[in-house]
């Protein structure tokens, strides 16, 4: 995996941008509802989107000299490396002439390296093979045309051509590139503006042969190099353009999408809030202060003994809104009304007492009286037991 | 190894001598290669930055010239600078020079190597590998 960066500073660069990108988005989020966050981050990226295309197209279209690199010169210094990059021209007689010369020059040693030209598309519908193998086959077939007086190496590479080329400068290092087109990129074949991409990134010499089959190959004036990279920048540029369209609208409709989808989801709960106080509204009223007692062995059981009571034993009350309970308690020691679930834990003293029964959340819960009195009844519902409905 | 030099054939001669040193190179063309030289921007220059020696050729117009070696002196003080420098250069020019390595316009890539190769700490290794 090739980092997208050139250098420390230039990915601390990034990393500031992006984080001052982020502040009103962030801000957005904080200060204002979760549509209008999603409306600047589309913004912001949008912004980012652009200035990173009108960047890529400057460099596609070659208004922006890079600078060229190259690693130490390899073995002695008689040594010299040669890297031939070609594909359907591999057949040609000047070509392989060339190759051939070159390779019988003492301390040189040759590289044909042969790009596979996958193309994305190939890439997705696995038809990679069958473009490995036309590679193989005319490498091949160009090595053993040079014959055995001659050593040549021979790659194959499923990478982009000018990657493959950058890879061969890490393991090969060549001292020289030879680039071999034909005049018109034809439909499986290099690129004629690959030798302009090759010089203006690699510090080499870069010679580019163009050869057509059973004529002699040339090398190309300046003009035509200008022409050949300029034509390459403009398709190049106009494909990266559609890409970078078609990525917009992908973008835009997610966006797009995920703000309605918040939007509604707002509206819903907008929508939730304002029947839950309609149905608080619809309830009947409750009573300021509710009046009861509790009196030892003051109601009958079902099986014919008197329990202890509290004479009411269903409270109905909102959400957060305190209930006056007014208690008289007849007997001589205390009873409680406990609820845990909703929180509630009213201790009823003896005599007359008011006491304020709070419940934060809806629900309806059990309570029973915790003191120790008559077990049955704090067992029962409607003895010493009950419910609080809380809506 | 950074060689900024205006002339590209001349940056490449330049770049095949370093390389066969052993040293690994950049060449870039300087401001008339962009559309204004990273170097004098706020963002500086990532190879300028990443070098341990600039060869630089003041072969541009004198402001370019100025400006670039005002910057490298600047920006990247502790990088030693092997500079060519053209006769008719002005006084600003010659006060910016001071600690830089000169060697007279123009220079071959052989006269290059050899005043890189006697700085400190840039002797040829003895497998020519390095840089």
């Amino acid at each position: 995996m090739r980092s997208p960066f050139h250098s420390e500073p230039e990915a601390f660069r990034f990393v500031l941008l992006l984080t001052l990108a982020l502040v009103p988005v962030v801000l957005a989020a904080a200060l204002g509802p979760t549509w209008l966050a999603l409306v600047v981050l589309a913004v912001v990226l949008g912004a980012l989107a652009v200035r990173a295309a009108q960047l890529r197209m400057r460099k596609l279209r070659g208004l922006e000299q890079p600078v060229k690199m190259a690693p130490p010169h390899m073995g002695s210094a008689e040594e010299r490396r040669v890297l031939v990059v070609a594909n359907d021209t591999l057949s040609d007689e000047a070509l392989l002439s060339e190759v051939e010369r070159l390779a019988s020059v003492p301390h040189t040693h040759v590289l044909v390296l042969v790009p596979a030209l996958i193309s994305p598309s190939a890439r997705l519908t696995g038809a990679v093979d069958g473009l490995l193998d036309q590679a193989r086959v005319r490498l091949k077939a160009a090595l053993d045309r040079v014959g055995p007086d001659v050593v040549v190496a021979g790659e194959i590479s499923e990478a982009d051509p000018l990657e493959a080329i950058e890879d061969t400068f890490a393991t090969f290092v060549p001292d020289e590139v030879i680039v071999s087109t034909r005049c018109e990129r034809p439909a499986s074949g290099l690129e004629p503006g690959l030798a302009g991409l090759v010089r203006e990134r690699f510090a080499v010499p870069v010679r580019h042969i163009v050869s057509e089959p059973g004529s002699a190959a040339r090398e190309p004036d300046r003009d035509t190099e200008a022409r050949y990279r300029h034509e390459f920048g403009d398709a190049a540029a106009r494909k990266f353009g559609l890409k970078a369209l078609a990525g917009a609208g992908i973008v835009a409709a997610v966006l797009m999408s995920m703000v309605a989808l918040v939007q509604s989801s707002e509206r819903n709960e907008a929508r939730a809030a304002a029947q839950a106080a309609e149905q608080i509204a619809a309830l009947p009223p409750v009573a300021n202060v509710v009046d009861l007692k509790v009196i030892p062995e003051g109601k009958l059981g079902p099986e014919g003994e008197k329990h202890d009571e509290f004479t009411t034993t269903e409270f109905a009350v909102r959400a957060g809104q305190p209930q006056e309970l007014r208690i008289d308690n007849t007997d001589e020691v205390p009873h409680s009304i406990t609820a845990p679930e909703a929180g509630v834990n009213i201790v009823v003293m003896p005599g007359v007492h008011t006491y304020t029964l709070l419940v934060s959340h809806p629900g309806r819960f059990l309570w029973f009286c915790t003191f120790r009195c008559d077990e049955w009844a704090m067992e029962h519902p409607g003895y010493m037991s009950g419910y609080i409905t809380v809506s | 190894m950074l060689i900024e030099h205006p002339d590209e054939a001349m940056g490449l001669e330049i770049a095949a001598g370093l390389r066969l040193a052993g040293y690994a190179v950049a060449v870039c063309p300087g401001p008339r290669g962009h559309a204004r030289c990273p170097l004098t921007g706020p963002a500086g220059c990532a190879p300028a930055h990443d070098a341990d020696l600039v060869v630089c050729s003041l072969g541009y117009e004198q402001g370019a010239a100025r400006e670039i070696l005002r910057e490298l002196r600047t920006r990247y003080p502790d990088t030693p600078l092997v500079v060519e420098v053209p006769a008719d250069i002005d006084a600003d020019l010659q006060e910016l020079l001071g600690g830089c390595h000169r060697l007279p316009a123009p220079a071959t890539p052989e006269q290059i190597v050899t005043a890189v190769q006697g700085l400190p700490g840039h002797a040829p290794a003895e497998d020519s590998a390095g840089a």
